[in-house]
């Protein structure tokens, strides 16, 4: 494949770049070098730093230290005005499109020309006719943005770029949006671009995406780039092993489950998101009493939708859900009453759905819960009583600082975290739904909180953890189960697999991995 | 959040409270505009403490008070769910008209007639304002407009009565029959009425309802995290209403009690010319509908307002300088507030 | 009966009503194509309407009167292009603080300046004249309505027209809408989206100085306390019924001119002001009523269910676009 044409610089050089956001290191002395005129693919697992020295790469943020050279010039890319001047184009996960608007008035914002919008739509229109020849990029000019599919309003990202002369287009992530045949069209696109001399950087935690298109890829892990290698001289299991890391293995004191009888089960179920895309496609598994069901995945194949439909905050459109063996009534099922038949959930996101910050920690304790009797006397609260449930929980789950009246959001990540799983698991519920548990929690609370979540499993409960956290799968999961695309690509015990397997599972290859 | 948003500029460390920096700001803004009226504004100023701390001025005060922290708390309550009730001045007319005429329509002995005075004007009001949040729950009309929308036609219809068919036709004035002197709420002293007491109790209801019952709980569970209190389990829809019925039924108890207590009968304009409604809003808008707060900060303005008069009478400084004081006071904590919001 | 209610002086004082309400709300179409909430119409109007009387009354002129409502306004809605951006205020509080701010503050000057409170008129005070087109004059309709007006009634349907092209057909348009519509996208193409929303809120500021000068130089040459009376409010819902379209706000300012001509009409044949002063309320009421209740007929294809109130109180808090919440 190409590879560097003798003297020519490369067209990015990013070298020690470092990025902190408080005390989250997402950067650390990153160095990538991208050839012109080649695919360049970044894959890692989420949270890996992909996105951000992208985003350091097109001004949104800037670094607190390293070098950006753009064909062999060191610049300073401060906005992304800035970026765009210098021939990038970024096609970003979310897109920046404006729905309401016309795909040329779209692809004309910023870039307008004359005083009257006429002139240089005229241009531009001609423009976007040019670039639909010669890429296959045809796509209707006066359509409005908003009612195109979405495969379409990525193309309308791409003519964004293309006609602010972008000579290097970074795509992030960009086939988590799309249907296979559109992801395949979009790889014929990238390949055209290619052949013209554009250089595209490609990022994504797909292996198969990385095989199939790129020239090149570089593997980050931990806000660090681990590796670079020819495509070509490179295989599968060897990426997931430099995605994953030989990381140390928490162990956890655990004795073997005991299964009961089934406590949860789910038939053929379907969930969509909010814009309709059914982000669950069929999925079926049971969880028994006394085990710990592990779901691994990458963030983003479905797991947090399906987390959602069990725990009732969201809707499921398809199948069946049963709980000790009793079908739910799918359409008016609410998080209230799921909590009443013996279903506790942690959800993923603590800030959006698990706590309200500026609640006092002992409010906080008791969401989900204020009807109960034991926080009142008749219909008032009693104080003393809610204070004191809050303490007490606190105290089972080392919630540090023990101060039931300090606003919530003042507790550090895990205590936050602590503070939901006390909440949840003293109300002692049948079956346990988790997700993300150690989240931005730090690493004595990570051990604590695993060991509350075994601890649940040995008293008979039906634990689901959902994680994207492989070694968290590992280290508390009975039996496995990986989701990609929505879909089961496999269902493994602990001991009988490991990272690369499940990695191979979780990018969508089916077979075991001999 | 979103990679756009630049991050504000960060004001001064000093650990000063944020209401005292936005009086303070409010003061010094406010001895500008003394200034340029040729006046002194610390003798300006010390007119204002005189006229409203001062144990002879200290029952005006409190009686100035009595209506404003109602307003307050009938602002506070709905903006505690995330929710403004801007239609405070039509459901306080409705109440006070409804409150001026029950104990003279009702047969009965005059403390019925009060009583059901009072009764029917939270109902009164307390319909009136649940009638928008109807309309946002079941017809998408936002509330925040249409709650003020309906305010004029119940000034404008309130007013007419007075004018033409209920007026008491004795008096040169658009205002209706006296109430009989047993339907009246007994005076405490001074200025001072049983209507306070009524604000009073209401005053500590609300309290109590913000920090002690699961509706309060789940109120203001909304107004922080309206899709969280979703999922909890909240009707969002029936908590509207009912808050906002909650709300003007103490906007219609508020107009009934200046009636009952101190004005005896519905004078055209005589409930709506010290701008209660506005100043309650006010008040409560500073601390978020936070109650203990908001009726803090309601005894805050009710004291300026009152010490206003003795400013205006002393150093003949115009006392609207208070009003503007309050909104400068309003605006600046707006923006703090917004500074602070992201830390 | 009702064809008597149709007159030409019917049509002149619609016209004349309209006028204010029209600046107004393209000042907050304006605003909300920025995505910013603007609530303070009332009192950046008031502050207006201040201000031209100050600067007539200084100068002699209605022109530097104008100007000065112009500059006034715009300076005093600083408070909110700053205030709702770099400062990240709640719009809706400031809105409502401007108001009382406004309100505050002509009543204090106008005791401080003037030495008079409640009403202000003086010779000195020169009133904006009314630009006579005979020649239109025996036309229907249009000549009733625009035979004899001020040169701020003929400047309102311009600038309605201007800010439609503005809006729809040059460059500044195209980017004043994405920044309303997705600041993020605007933003990663490279469009300073504070800038834009801070001159536009002074922009906007400018045309309710204009909206001022004509309540308080137009008609009369008076200033009165509180003189906006709820114009600013009308100018809002006209805002959103037209969805931050400046030819639909139009049409719906058209609407509360006439409810507003109407009930002063129906005035003169002996019904009591209290009920027709709440004509233009009661319109503005009803016409929201019956938008909401068209578009949740048709958003029904949308699954998405009803927004709760907290939501779409939300939605208006967060800049008056609650479509895409």
């Amino acid at each position: 494949m190409t590879s560097t044409a003798g003297m020519a610089p490369p067209a990015i050089a990013l070298i020690g770049i470092d990025k902190s956001f408080g005390p989250v290191h997402a950067n650390r002395n990153v160095n990538l070098v991208v050839e012109r005129g080649v695919i360049h693919g970044i894959v890692g697992e989420n949270g890996a730093g992909k996105s951000t020295l992208m985003s350091i790469l097109y001004g949104f943020y800037e670094a607190d230290a390293g070098e950006i050279r753009v064909d062999g010039e060191t610049v300073r890319i401060r906005s992304s005005r800035e970026a765009i001047r210098h021939g990038i184009g970024m096609v970003f996960q979310h897109f920046m499109l404006v729905p309401p608007l016309t795909v040329l008035e779209n692809v004309m914002l910023g870039a307008e020309g004359g005083a009257l919008l006429a002139r240089g739509a005229r241009a531009i229109r001609r423009r976007l006719a040019e670039l639909g020849r010669e890429y296959g990029l045809e796509v209707d000019p006066d359509a409005i943005v908003g009612e195109l599919s979405v495969g379409l309003q990525q193309r309308v990202e791409i003519l964004k770029a293309l006609v602010r002369g972008a000579e290097i287009l970074v795509l992030d992530e960009p086939t988590a949006v799309l249907t296979p045949a559109e992801a395949d069209q979009l790889f014929e696109m990238l390949r055209v671009l290619k052949s013209q001399d554009k250089t595209i950087v490609f990022i994504t935690h797909k292996l198969r995406e990385i095989m199939a298109l790129t020239d090149r890829v570089s593997v980050m892990r931990r806000g660090e780039m681990v590796a670079t290698y020819e495509t070509s001289a490179t295989s599968p299991p060897e990426l997931a092993d430099a995605m994953v890391g030989r990381k140390v293995i928490l162990k956890i004191d655990k004795g073997p489950a005991h299964p009961g009888r089934v406590a949860l089960e789910a038939r053929d179920l379907v969930v969509r998101d909010d814009r309709g895309v059914a982000r669950v496609g069929g999925v079926s598994f049971t969880l028994r009493e006394g085990e710990i069901l592990g779901i691994a995945g990458v963030a983003g194949n479905g797991q947090s939708e399906l987390l959602e439909a069990l725990a009732g905050i969201r809707a499921s459109s398809g199948g069946e859900i049963l709980i000790n063996g009793r079908p739910l009534a799918l359409a008016q099922r609410n998080p209230h009453d799921e909590r009443r038949i013996g279903v506790g959930h942690v959800p993923e996101d603590r800030h959006r759905a698990g706590l309200v910050m500026p609640f006092e920690a002992c409010e906080s304790a008791m969401l989900g819960f204020q009807h109960e009797r034991t926080y009142g006397r008749g219909w008032l609260y009693d104080r003393k009583a809610i204070i004191a449930d809050a303490d007490k929980k606190m105290g089972a789950f080392d919630v540090r600082p023990r101060a039931p009246l300090l606003k919530t959001a003042n507790f550090s990540g895990g205590n936050q975290q602590k503070l939901v799983l006390a909440r949840e698991i003293e109300r002692n519920p049948k079956i346990l739904l988790v997700g993300q548990p150690t989240r931005g929690v730090d690493i004595g609370a990570i051990e604590f909180i695993h060991k509350r979540i075994v601890a649940q499993r040995d008293a008979g409960k039906a634990v689901l953890l959902v994680s994207v956290e492989l070694d968290e799968i590992f280290a508390l999961s009975d039996r496995i189960i990986v989701l990609c695309g929505g879909r089961v690509t496999g269902e493994r015990k602990p001991d009988e697999t490991n990272a690369r397997d499940l990695g191979l599972l979780m990018a969508g290859v089916s077979e075991r991995a001999a | 959040m979103s990679p756009i948003d630049r991050t504000p500029p960060r004001l001064d460390r000093l650990r000063i409270p944020p209401v005292a920096l936005a009086a303070g700001f409010a003061a010094l803004a406010g001895a500008a505009l003394i200034l340029v009226s040729g006046h002194d504004p610390l003798s300006a100023y010390a007119e204002i403490v005189r006229g409203s701390l001062s144990p002879e001025s200290l029952p005006d005060t409190l009686a100035w008070a009595t209506p404003l922290v109602g307003m307050t708390l009938a602002a506070a309550l709905p903006l505690r769910g995330g929710m403004v009730n801007l239609g405070g001045d039509g459901q306080l007319v409705i109440g006070g008209l409804v409150a001026a005429l029950a104990p003279l329509v009702l047969a009965g002995p005059g403390p019925f007639g009060a009583a059901a005075g009072l009764a029917l004007a939270a109902l009164g009001g307390g319909l009136y304002a649940a009638l928008a949040a109807w309309g946002e729950v079941r017809h998408g009309v936002p509330m925040l407009i249409s709650s003020l929308l309906l305010s004029y036609p119940a000034v404008g219809v309130t007013s007419y009565l007075a004018r033409f068919p209920l007026r008491d036709v004795a008096t040169g004035l658009p205002q209706t029959l006296m109430v009989p002197l047993d339907a009246r709420l007994p005076v405490l002293t001074g200025a001072l009425n049983a209507g306070s007491l009524l604000i009073a109790a209401i005053a500590l209801a609300v309290v109590v309802f913000d920090r002690r019952t699961s509706a309060g709980y789940e109120l203001r569970m909304r107004g922080k995290n309206a899709r969280f209190a979703g999922y909890g389990g909240v009707r969002l829809g029936r908590q509207a209403v009912g808050t906002m019925f909650a709300s003007g039924a103490i906007a219609g108890l508020v107009g009934a009690t200046l009636v009952l207590g101190s004005q005896f009968r519905f004078i055209d304009g005589a409930l709506l010319t010290p701008a209660y409604t506005w100043s309650g809003l006010m008040a409560a808008l500073l601390v978020g509908g936070e109650p203990v707060g908001a009726i803090l900060a309601a005894l805050f303005f009710a004291a300026l307002q009152t010490g206003g008069f003795a400013m205006q009478r002393e150093t003949s400084v115009p006392r609207v300088l208070t009003l503007v004081l309050q909104a400068i006071v309003i605006l600046f904590l707006a923006m703090r507030q917004g500074i602070g919001r992201r830390t | 009966m009702i064809g008597s209610l149709f007159t030409p002086f019917l049509f002149q004082s619609a016209a004349q009503a309209i006028t204010p309400i029209l600046l107004a709300a393209l000042a907050g179409v304006l605003c909300g194509r920025v995505g910013v909430f603007n609530l303070a119409l009332e009192g950046q109007m008031l502050a207006g309407a201040f201000a031209a009387i100050v600067g007539s009354f200084l100068a002699h002129s209605a022109l530097v009167g104008v100007a000065a409502a112009m500059a006034g306004a715009a300076a005093f809605s600083l408070i909110l292009a700053y205030g709702a951006t770099v400062f990240r205020g709640d719009p809706v509080v400031i809105g409502i603080g401007m108001n009382l701010l406004a309100s505050g503050l002509t009543a204090y000057l106008l005791r401080v300046v003037f030495g008079v409170s409640g009403t202000f008129s003086d010779p000195g005070v020169v009133g904006l004249g009314r630009i006579a087109i005979p020649a239109l004059a025996g036309v229907p309709v249009l000549g009733w309505a625009f035979a004899r007006q001020s040169a701020i009634t003929w400047a309102a349907w311009a600038l309605t027209a201007l800010i439609g092209v503005v809006l729809y057909l040059t460059p500044v348009g195209l980017r004043l809408r994405g920044v309303g519509e997705q600041p993020e996208a605007a933003g990663a193409l490279g469009v300073d989206v504070a800038r834009y929303r801070i001159v536009t809120v002074l922009v906007a500021g400018a045309l309710t100085g204009l909206a001022g000068a004509q309540l308080s130089l137009g008609a009369v040459s008076v200033f009165a306390e509180d003189m906006s009376a709820g114009r600013g409010w009308i100018a809002v819902v006209a805002v959103m019924l037209g969805r931050n379209n400046p030819l639909y706000a139009a049409a719906a300012c058209v609407l509360f001119g006439f409810a507003d001509a109407i009930g002063v009409n129906l005035q003169s044949r002996g019904l009591p002001n209290q009920l027709t002063d709440a004509a233009p309320y009661v319109a503005t009421l009803l016409a929201l009523v019956v938008s909401h209740r068209r578009r949740s007929r048709f958003s029904q294809r949308s699954r998405k269910p009803a927004p709760t109130a907290g939501e779409a109180a939300a939605a208006h808090r967060r800049g008056g676009s609650g479509r895409k919440a």
